[in-house]
């Protein structure tokens, strides 16, 4: 299943809150330079509540206007993005799925834990998706995945997800044909080492 | 003016202060009613607005948690400025009216106004002014045969005379960029008992503009005294 190239505007959360700061603090000048007017009229006070003013209400507006949309656009995108560095754990066996997560960049091992044995069943790369199983089945997550290198992935909430296998049939069969596949592998690795165990319970 | 400017003051500090609105009551006459009660809004709006955006900074500091937080930043950020901008240009235009903010920017012309304000002096702007023939607003009603596009002209002409002041390039007597027009006397004048009665060989001539009132009383009563040292400090 290829990766939808859906782009989104990230910014700084800082950024967002300094703007709405600034905003804050514009309107603050506008509100004493009303003051200021009001209480003494005079050329100068006339000047900068009638000059000054007006452009500082548009930027707090423009601002305010600003992040609103961006909150908007955050929030009808269709994926959120996220950003882990090699070794960090995107989530752990018997986490409750949330996401269906797409690579975009970077390479996930798939790691299962048996009884404090770690085995990495297997390392997923770009355009492949992963945590499906977990929001298809309503159940916790049976596998854990970490980033073996920079990793961003896009995430798709569970209820979008479900929707989507829904309506979008193709999306259904590709999902389903990819689980098969990571189970048969699963099932191989598992064989094996059953196999290399038995051996070196013989000898 | 100060009677609704300590009202504001006392609406902006919180409440209405009772010898504030004593004293507003004792000269009530003298405010234009619009001015009042139009302050007085824009005062609560300062306040409740003002108010709303320091709650917000301290409560959510930056952040928008929810419609809550949202109400506030749009309310205090964006409605009531906008509020406080609209409705404070239209005082703004009537202040600005006032021979106190004349003076306050045309800094050129202080002697021109304290000229007007000098119970002994004889020019006519300070007869219309200590007698109050003029209401309010003495400079604005002798000086404003502006037109529709006269506002901008004169902010432009404006302009120069900033210059001409910060430079120091002026000279007194300031000149009148063109002569001074007749019908800025006579839309007070004309039509009165005693000015007919006064006029009565030359108001003709006057109304078809062959003779101007300034060719007769610039001599015996100026439009402006000036000191000998304002002219030659």
């Amino acid at each position: 299943m290829n990766v939808p190239s859906v782009r989104t505007i990230e910014l700084d959360p800082r950024i967002i809150r300094w703007m709405l700061i600034s905003a804050q603090i514009l309107a603050l000048i506008v509100y004493l330079l009303g003051a200021g007017f009001l209480l003494r009229t005079s050329g100068g006070t006339l000047f900068l509540f009638s000059v000054a003013a007006p452009p500082m209400i548009l930027l707090a507006t423009l601002a305010l206007a600003g992040v609103a949309l961006y909150r908007y656009l955050r929030r009808s995108s269709l994926f959120a993005f996220a950003l882990f560095e090699p070794g960090d754990l995107i989530f752990q066996q018997g986490d409750q799925g949330d996401f269906a997560y797409f690579i975009q960049q970077g390479e996930v091992e798939v790691v299962r834990r048996n009884e404090e044995v770690e085995i990495v069943i297997s390392v997923l790369k770009k355009g492949e998706h992963f945590g499906e199983t977990a929001l298809i089945n309503n159940a916790p997550h049976d596998i854990t995945v970490r980033a073996k290198t920079r990793v961003r992935v896009a995430m798709l909430g569970k209820r979008k997800f479900l929707h989507m296998l829904r309506f979008v049939h193709p999306t259904e069969d590709n999902v389903m044909s990819t689980i098969n596949q990571q189970a048969s592998k699963q099932a191989a690795k598992r064989a094996k080492s059953t196999t290399q165990d038995r051996k070196v319970q013989r000898a | 003016m100060s009677c609704t400017n300590s009202q504001i003051a006392g609406i902006l500090c919180g409440a209405l202060s009772v010898p504030a609105t004593a004293m507003a009551q004792q000269t009530t006459f003298q405010q234009d009613p619009f001015d009042q009660y139009v302050s007085r809004f824009l005062a609560v709006v300062i306040v409740i607005g003002a108010g709303l955006v320091l709650w917000s900074l301290f409560r959510y500091r930056g952040r928008d948690v929810g419609a809550i937080s949202w109400g506030f930043l749009i309310a205090g950020t964006s409605l009531f400025p906008m509020m406080l901008s609209g409705v404070g240009t239209i005082v703004a235009l009537e202040r600005v009216r006032t021979v106190r903010v004349c003076g306050s920017c045309h800094l050129t012309m202080k002697s021109y106004v304290d000229d007007m304000m000098n119970p002994k002096s004889n020019s006519l702007a300070a007869v219309h002014y200590t007698n109050r023939y003029i209401a309010e607003n003495q400079c604005y009603e002798c000086h404003t045969s502006y037109g529709m596009l006269g506002t901008l002209q004169s902010k432009k002409q404006g302009v120069i005379d900033v210059y001409k002041y910060y430079t120091r390039t002026f000279q007194l007597p300031l000149q009148l960029r063109q002569p001074y027009r007749d019908g800025d006397c006579l839309k007070c004048h004309a039509g009165a008992p005693k000015w007919i009665a006064a006029h009565e060989e030359s108001q003709q001539k006057i109304f078809e503009g062959k003779v101007s009132c300034m060719q007769c009383h610039r001599e015996t009563t100026p439009a402006h005294n000036l000191l000998a040292q304002e002219l030659n400090p």
